[in-house]
């Protein structure tokens, strides 16, 4: 198998409902049923509802860097999964609470919703191909 | 206070680091939580010890030893393992770009120096047992 069983789902955090939008109908594209939150209450009740294969979520949601603790939430629930965080830029300590928090991916605000949707699906789909070819040794 | 000193299997844990005094600081510190340590003053005796002693639930490494970012080879190496140890990376010189290597390494943790002893234990007990019981997309 080199993909997903099933329906695929994806969860967005962002403030914004234009950007929130955007990702929907991008991760639509892709054969992606998309659920979005714009704080962290709502991602968490989203969690507890659905599997999510990815997650893309805003580092800043209603205060600077409340999105970190999301992102390590998400890892833990969903440890197979590809979880990206949109950044305002990419220095160390962002770096730093990329790694710390289990994400795999940073992705610059100013980076389209298209090019971000499109690098995630792809490092998601690696990951799941690669995970069903060690299974299947 | 947390100990993995009553679990059956001890985790073991590799510290590696080109500095005898820190060296054995960790092990110290760490040793007091239960787990079963092995330690390497270098990147290539890191390597040896990986190949000949088998598995290892952990390892806690330098970034620069030998080489500059020789941490990051380490880490390579141990993501191929099957199953895949926990990978905390601890340095002085982390930069933006030895940062986002680590991440597409990808590494469990990445400490700043100083190093917070009690932060770091706290991390490692947490990875290393949610890694004994799932072996997600890191593995």
């Amino acid at each position: 198998m080199t993909g997903w069983r099933g329906a695929k789902f994806a969860l967005v955090v962002h403030p914004e409902l234009s950007v929130l939008s955007q990702y929907q109908s991008q991760l639509s594209n892709h054969g992606f049923t998309t659920v979005v939150a714009r704080d962290v209450p709502t991602a968490l009740l989203a969690i507890t509802q659905h599997y999510f294969d990815i997650a893309i979520v805003a580092s800043q949601l209603s205060e600077a860097g409340d999105g970190w603790p999301l992102a390590g939430v998400l890892h833990l629930v969903f440890p197979g999964s590809y979880i990206g965080v949109l950044v305002p830029g990419d220095d160390l300590l962002t770096l730093q609470s990329a790694i710390n928090n289990g994400v795999q991916d940073v992705f610059e605000f100013s980076q389209s919703p298209q090019s971000v949707v499109k690098a995630s699906v792809a490092a998601a789909k690696l990951a799941v191909s690669k995970r069903s070819e060690e299974s299947l040794q | 206070m947390f100990s993995f000193s009553s679990m059956m299997h001890k985790p073991s844990l590799l510290i590696v680091d080109d500095e005898p005094n820190v060296l054995l600081t960790l092990k110290l510190v760490l040793e007091e939580d239960g787990y079963q340590i092995s330690t390497a003053g270098s990147f290539a005796e890191a390597e040896s010890l990986m190949r000949t002693s088998g598995q290892f639930d952990a390892i806690l490494t330098d970034l620069w030893m030998e080489r500059e970012d020789v941490g990051l080879e380490l880490a390579r190496s141990a993501s191929k393992l099957k199953p895949r140890p926990i990978v905390v990376i601890f340095t002085g010189y982390g930069s933006t770009t030895n940062a986002r290597a680590a991440l597409g390494v990808p590494v469990d943790y990445f400490a700043l120096k100083p190093l917070d002893v009690d932060e770091l234990k706290r991390v490692l007990n947490r990875l290393v047992m949610a890694n004994l019981g799932d072996r997600g997309w890191r593995s």
